[in-house]
């Protein structure tokens, strides 16, 4: 009963975070909202990507690919072709999940640094490709002039309503991260993690549990590429560079692999933190670089480690 | 018909750099059974280092790439130390995590302190240019082609012969065993960091007076010289020194006739393609230094 009021009032805060922003901060109100739905958005990204890493186990550095290839999609689509954004939605999605599974068949002939280097070796290609094919992706001149989104006669244009999507988003993503990785599937998908032979052994395959990961991960990272240049209004090569992997790997190693509130928790501590000390992105990275590597080395298991030893003490 | 001998000659100085790292690469997994994901800044590192020495500081070349050289053997042996021994007992997620945040940290780090304008670092050997039968290139190009012949026959000579390097190969072999009868594992984990790191630094020295030094030169480095590892066959030395130089070519040779955009894209093509005509390399899996 007490989480459940908890988490009513909590989504009420969440829902209703334009007007208290606008009560509290009046003059801080755009850039709040912008970092919000910024952490939105990225919370949904690292959950995708979490499915991959923290549920099977497959170590992929292709997510920036999918993010870009589902961005790069819609984008094409809204601005050469016209497309609404919910059409232009289904369609990354789709041609972000078709890329993981023409580049699952190869990729998961491979184990574990292979999978990794062969991921990222697909991420760097697809960056080449949105660099230098101009005449489709106009390489670095950029997508610009893409069309807010338009969802029947209701028209996606002011912050406090972009906010409420990238909510549904997230929303609806960690909805799917949960169903997928807690009941029959969720088992299945851990038992291919923590034990491949095993698994196999109980007729478990982990081909396909695998895939099945990859592919879903892939589709929604899609997705959100798609809510992200609408949001933003111009696509460029450059948001698809490895630095995203190390992003999302900060998050959810930060957070906790493989958990919901983990991952949520570290998305939100990762967009924040460097809005708040105004860093530099170059001494961004190298802090993000550090950081990963103590968390890796010594906290493996993140905050949700230090929330799950309180809630074993204190209450 | 001059016009592709000077693309082989190109092919296999790119070969000569990719061969190098990749044995270091090579190296360190057979012996430790690890991935550093930060060996193309091992490179980037000795590329600075060289620049320093030769171009700041003045020295002759030659005294100048040797600084380089036993500078970047000293940062392998300090990363063993700390980063590589925290990680050596972990899972390899955790391992290739460390490695790949090392890698970004470096490389952050060499764009604040050397700026993210690429350095020039020409020679005298780079600005010359020789003849040979009707082909010009520059002398530094067979500097790189003649100190890498070197470099790959001391090595052999080093791990068949010195008793170091015999350490080396039965730890690639057996760990277990090689602590059983008294190697000094750690002693052997480091030296070979320091050789794969010095080997990684004497690749920059060599190549940065033809190819310019820039931060993030690392990253793509990392990935050819893995695909070299993984098509020569996992952690086997002499198949990823040959699928080095198969990639080197490769990459030459569609950059001067397909397109040079997507030049770069050729080691991963290669990768995938022998990936999956034969999964375990061209040579075989085995393991063997």
């Amino acid at each position: 009963m007490m989480r459940a009021a908890r988490g009513a009032v909590a989504a009420m805060v969440l829902i209703a975070a334009p007007w208290i922003v606008a009560a509290i901060a009046p003059g801080q109100q755009r850039y709040i909202l912008h970092v919000l739905i910024f952490t939105a958005l990225y919370g949904a990204l690292a959950l995708s990507y979490d499915l991959v890493v923290g549920h099977v186990g497959s170590l992929s550095l292709a997510h920036p690919a999918f993010f870009g290839i589902g961005a790069y999609t819609a984008a094409l689509l809204a601005t050469e072709a016209r497309w609404t954004l919910a059409f232009a939605l289904l369609a990354g999605m789709a041609a972000a999940g078709l890329a993981a599974l023409a580049l699952g068949v190869p990729m998961f002939r491979l184990t574990e640094h292979s999978f990794a280097m062969g991921t990222l070796g697909f991420a760097l290609v697809v960056q080449i490709v949105a660099t230098n094919w101009v005449e489709f992706t106009r390489g670095p001149l950029c997508v610009t002039g893409i069309p807010k989104p338009q969802l029947g006669s209701f028209r996606i244009a002011t912050l406090p309503a972009f906010y409420w999507m990238a909510l549904a988003a997230v929303a609806l993503v960690g909805l799917l991260y949960h169903g997928l990785t807690t009941f029959r599937l969720g088992r299945a998908f851990h038992a291919v993690r923590d034990n491949e032979v095993l698994a196999a052994a109980a007729a478990v395959s982990s081909l396909k549990y695998r895939m099945l990961a990859f592919v879903i991960g892939a589709a929604v990272a899609g997705g959100v590429g798609t809510l992200y240049v609408s949001y933003v209004g111009v696509l460029c090569p450059g948001e698809l560079t490895v630095s995203l992997s190390v992003n999302l790997l900060v998050m959810i190693f930060l957070g906790g692999v493989g958990s919901l509130r983990g991952v949520l928790v570290g998305a939100a501590a990762f967009t924040a933190l460097p809005e708040i000390l105004r860093m530099a992105p170059t001494w961004r990275m190298v802090i993000y670089g550090l950081l990963l590597l103590v968390i890796v080395i010594r906290f493996p298991d993140g905050l949700e480690a230090l929330f799950r030893r309180r809630a074993a003490t204190g209450a | 018909m001059h016009d592709l001998a000077e693309q082989l000659v190109h092919g296999l100085t790119l070969g000569s750099l990719y061969a190098m790292v990749a044995t270091g690469l090579a190296l360190m997994f057979g012996v430790v059974r690890l991935i550093n994901f930060a060996h193309g800044e091992f490179y980037m590192l000795g590329g600075y280092a060289f620049w320093y020495a030769y171009g700041e500081l003045g020295l002759p070349y030659a005294v100048a790439g040797l600084a380089a050289t036993a500078a970047l053997a000293v940062f392998g042996i300090g990363y063993e130390s700390t980063v590589i021994r925290a990680i050596l007992s972990r899972s390899w997620h955790v391992q290739l995590i460390a490695t790949l945040a090392t890698s970004i940290t470096l490389t952050n780090l060499a764009i604040l302190v050397f700026g993210a304008q690429p350095k020039e670092v020409p020679t005298k050997l780079s600005s010359s240019i020789v003849e040979v039968a009707g082909v010009r290139m520059a002398w530094q190009r067979l500097l790189v082609l003649f100190a890498a012949l070197i470099v790959f026959g001391a090595l052999e000579w080093f791990v068949t012969r010195a008793k170091l390097g015999k350490a080396m190969r039965a730890m690639s072999q057996n760990r277990e065993a090689c602590a059983v009868v008294g190697v000094d594992i750690q002693q052997v984990a480091l030296i070979t960091f320091a050789i794969s790191a010095a080997l990684a630094g004497g690749a920059a020295v060599l190549v940065s007076p033809l190819f310019n030094i820039f931060p993030d030169v690392g990253a793509l480095l990392t990935l050819k010289a893995f695909a070299a590892v993984i098509v020569g066959g996992f952690g086997f030395v002499k198949g990823a020194i040959a699928a080095a130089f198969l990639i080197g070519l490769a990459e030459s040779l569609a950059g001067g006739y397909v397109s040079y955009a997507y030049k770069d894209a050729i080691a991963f093509v290669v990768m995938v393609l022998v990936l999956l005509v034969r999964p375990q390399g061209l040579f075989g899996r085995r393991i063997g230094i």
